[in-house]
């Protein structure tokens, strides 16, 4: 699979006719010859484009995965530093959209027409054609400029500076350090751009329990349930959510993977320096080593969501189980 | 047994919303209860305490002066680092002492001899001697990234004793010593900030022929500096923030501020609501749309300061008959030969300079904050009088173009890379070339594509920007008026009066004979028209009432040991 990434990118950033040498050089030094042939010898660009491939792959065989173009910092470098930032953003939407998604669906199938079914058709649409620049930044004049109730961008207070660094991500440095005042500040901070990017998420997984759950609630099993004199919510919870839950587990996995490269937006207008702006920065400068490496990673990371799924699946569905 | 895990399935999933909706609001709530740590801060900033500023952060890659090529590191680096010499923002043509306390430089402009303070101490103690000079210089050459031409034309720096450094230029082809009078001016450029060389060495840094494969400091300079300057570098979080603490050891004034963060803030409206809410005390710049909500706020100062940054219509000077005898290969290159044959006659560019309706890209782009200079000289530079700038006048625009031939209107690329700005200002061309009888094609290249074809000398129209490096007039009458240089060369400029102007301008010593010179090579560009200047940008600047001491510079933004409250 990495060879089929890898060579596929590789094709496709070839093919576009850009210079890495507007991207590696500074306008004003491109006008120095000694700095272009420097350049050129630096990062192998005079060599045949299979053979700078191939180099490439030996490379990230030792797990190096080059020198990103623009930054001029080994890729796996810069990956290190922008992830946790997306992996906490990624976790926070997450669990904001399965908290307030999963019980929305259920309710609004089980009160299939009424006023709560219109009030979470309405939310999910919002969610869903709310671009997240534009909602972004009124949640930001609303809850910080205007009422002050949330703080400003960024992932901790200007003025008290970022907890020490362990694994990059704040709650749990902070909470390691014992510095419960940047961790109170960090969770605050995650609230804001948490809700924006898990906000589609969240209509997407309300909608799905929606019609998962009005489709299992019409099955014979749930009827003879009922009939056998069970208790609603048990019906509701055992029987029919279980059931439920089965296409939905795929869909939070994919969703969970989507969040981690959809982050770009929120991320701009949150001042979270994540892995998407890192990404979108790769691509407009055409920094292959850069996009190769964040291509790769999300790949990965969407196998392993996939691997957690299937494993899930067993847990939820005794026949995927025994089979 | 299967109920009973389904069961505990459920209760951890129930577990684990309610611990979840149990912190949400708690997490809203926080920042109110987190508000009383603020005063806890309160205290100390009347002896200092902390700057904030909001900016834009995202060009950063690296804080190491020999590597660094983006405007935010100029910025950065005049605030850790000390120049040898230094030019204020109170009088932007007058070079004053920084860490050099005198200099001489010989007739010829070959020699340049720098004679050091001698109680300069860089933040980690050591003493700034003529042997960091030569170590910062030569690393920076021998790095050879993207601040190296700023030391363009060095031929060697020496060691004269612990406090006298000597640069000498290079030699041409026959060995006669080039000479650079634009030297001091450049050396006032943050990128030739002083390292403190045994701090460098002791990270893995050389300043080796071989640095370029062999210096391992540029890891340790991302996240310290090794200056003797004002603040010293103590964290950079890429794209998030840049933390600066003030410098115990500083030769000068002790900054006011104990702690400087600068904050990545893209969004300008964010930028600003946190000025309003106090979380900033400064903004990098305020977008010209928000000025008018900034002026209402009573606690809000605004200044509007004049940059030298350009935008420019370059068109093309050399006919294709005659590129074809310079070189066949360039002739069949060229991307649109049609446009190119046109362009290249002197009416049509004079007549296209006439029909562009300055005033109105001024406004659609910069809501009315910029200004315009005769010729691609910026307003600022001794010897440009804004009193001879000609804007527009489609009557004679017309004339011009039916003087040229071309009374029934003619179709043109024009050729740029792509930006949203851009997308405007070209649209805007295009609407006003046509009461001219100019039908303007508009195309669009990915930024990297445009700046290799315009460098292959293939397009016949383009427009871009320009960014001082330094301040000598040298910066725009080298790289627009000497055929072989940049714009000029991309352009097909090769004007034998022009090109001997930019060469007295850069021999010349004299700054009465430089200003007149510049005022000729003006003319020269005036009348031949391979440039117009399209705009130059007025950068507002916003900051907390109660901040004193703001003076924005061109090159380097804002000295920040110059700030109090």
């Amino acid at each position: 699979m990495t060879i089929g990434i890898t060579l596929l990118l590789f094709i496709v950033t070839h093919l576009v006719p850009v210079n890495p040498l507007a991207v590696i050089l500074t306008e004003k030094s491109m006008e120095d010859p000694n700095a272009v042939a420097a350049a050129i010898e630096k990062w192998g660009l005079d060599k045949p484009p299979h053979e700078q491939y191939l180099i490439y792959l030996g490379n990230l065989l030792h797990g190096d995965l080059g020198i990103s173009f623009k930054t001029k910092n080994p890729v796996m470098q810069d990956l290190k530093t922008f992830l946790p930032a997306t992996v906490e953003l990624s976790f926070g939407s997450f669990l904001f959209a399965i908290i307030f998604g999963l019980p929305l669906g259920v309710i609004s199938a089980i009160r299939a027409g009424k006023l709560i079914d219109h009030v979470a058709q309405v939310i999910s649409l919002l969610g869903a054609s709310m671009p997240p620049f534009w909602s972004g930044l009124l949640v930001l004049f609303v809850f910080y400029y205007k009422l002050g109730l949330a703080p400003g961008p960024g992932r901790i207070d200007s003025r008290m500076g970022t907890p020490d660094l362990i694994t990059g991500l704040f709650l749990v440095d902070s909470l390691i350090s014992g510095n419960t005042e940047a961790f109170w500040s960090a969770l605050s901070h995650l609230v804001l751009p948490s809700i924006i990017l898990g906000w589609f998420t969240l209509a997407l997984i309300s909608r799905i329990t929606r019609s998962s759950m009005l489709e299992v609630l019409a099955q014979d099993y749930i009827r003879t349930a009922r009939a056998k004199g069970l208790q609603e919510k048990w019906v509701i919870l055992s029987h029919a959510m279980r059931n439920a839950l089965i296409p939905l587990t795929t869909l939070m996995g994919l969703a969970f993977a989507g969040l981690m490269s959809g982050a770009i937006m929120t991320e701009t207008i949150f001042a979270w320096p994540g892995i998407g702006r890192y990404a979108v920065e790769a691509s407009a400068n055409l920094d292959y080593p850069a996009l190769t490496g964040v291509t790769l990673l999300i790949a990965l990371f969407y196998t392993m969501v996939n691997l957690v799924v299937d494993v899930l699946y067993t847990v939820i569905d005794p026949r995927i189980r025994e089979s | 047994m299967k109920l009973n895990r389904l069961f505990s399935f459920l209760v951890l999933l129930t577990l684990l919303a309610s611990i979840l909706a149990g912190c949400a609001p708690a997490a809203t709530e926080q920042p109110v209860a987190a508000d009383p740590t603020a005063p806890a801060v309160e205290p100390t900033k009347a002896t200092g305490g902390t700057l904030v500023i909001a900016m834009s952060l995202t060009d950063v890659v690296t804080l190491d002066p020999a590597f660094a090529g983006e405007t935010t590191n100029l910025f950065i680096h005049i605030n850790t680092y000390d120049t040898l010499v230094d030019i204020r923002p109170e009088n932007l043509s007058k070079i004053v002492p920084r860490l050099a306390e005198s200099w001489e430089v010989n007739p010829e402009f070959t020699e340049f001899i720098f004679h050091l303070r001698k109680d300069a101490k860089f933040a980690s103690g050591n003493p700034v001697t003529s042997a960091d000079v030569v170590f910062s210089w030569n690393r920076l050459l021998n790095i050879a990234g993207a601040p190296a031409f700023n030391l363009d034309g060095v031929g060697k720096v020496e060691v004269v004793d612990d406090y006298t450094v000597k640069v000498t230029t290079a030699a041409d082809d026959t060995g006669k010593l080039q000479p650079l009078p634009q030297f001091l001016t450049s050396a006032s450029n943050p990128s030739l900030g002083i390292q403190d060389s045994k701090l460098v060495k002791e990270h893995g840094g050389t300043d080796a022929a071989d640095a370029k494969d062999t210096d391992k400091a540029k890891e340790w300079l991302d996240q310290n500096s090794a200056g003797s300057g004002p603040y010293v570098l103590t964290k950079w979080s890429p794209k998030a923030e840049i933390e600066l603490v003030a410098n115990k050891n500083y030769f000068g004034k002790a900054p006011y501020f104990e702690k400087v963060v600068i904050k990545n803030v893209e969004d300008p409206s964010t930028q600003l609501q946190m000025l309003q809410k106090g979380d900033a005390d400064m903004l990098g710049s305020l977008d010209t749309d928000l000025v008018e909500q900034a002026k209402a706020d009573s606690n809000i100062a605004i200044t509007v300061d004049q940059t030298l940054d350009i935008n420019y219509l370059a068109m093309v000077y050399t006919c294709p008959d005659d590129i074809k005898t310079q070189s066949e290969e360039k002739f069949t290159a060229l991307m649109s030969p049609e446009s190119h044959a046109v362009i290249c006659k002197k009416e049509v560019r004079q007549a296209i300079a006439l029909g562009i309706d300055y005033d109105g890209i001024t406004k659609a782009v910069l809501g009315g904050y910029g200004t315009r200079a005769p010729s691609i000289i910026p307003v600022g530079i001794a010897g440009v009088d804004q009193g001879k700038t000609q804007g527009r006048d489609v009557a004679k625009a017309k004339d011009l173009m039916a003087a040229a031939g071309y009374a029934d209107g003619v179709a043109l690329d024009l050729y740029y890379g792509a930006s949203p700005t851009r997308e405007i200002v070209a649209a805007k061309i295009k609407e006003d070339l046509k009461e001219i009888g100019i039908d303007l094609t508009l195309k669009p290249l990915e930024q990297s594509v445009y700046l290799t074809e315009m460098r292959a000398q293939k397009l016949p129209m383009a427009f871009g920007g320009w960014t001082p490096d330094y301040l000598d007039v040298t910066m725009w009458t080298d790289y627009f008026g000497l055929g072989d240089r940049s714009i000029a060369f991309r352009m097909w400029f090769k004007n034998d009066e022009a090109r001997a102007l930019a060469e007295e301008i850069r021999t010349t010593s004299d700054p009465a004979k430089r200003v007149a010179a510049t005022e000729k090579i003006q003319e020269v560009f005036i009348r031949e028209m391979p440039f117009t200047m399209l705009y130059q940008i007025q950068s507002v600047h916003a900051f907390s009432k109660d901040l004193k001491g703001f003076a924005f510079h061109p090159v380097w933004f804002a000295d920040l040991s110059a700030l109090s409250k």
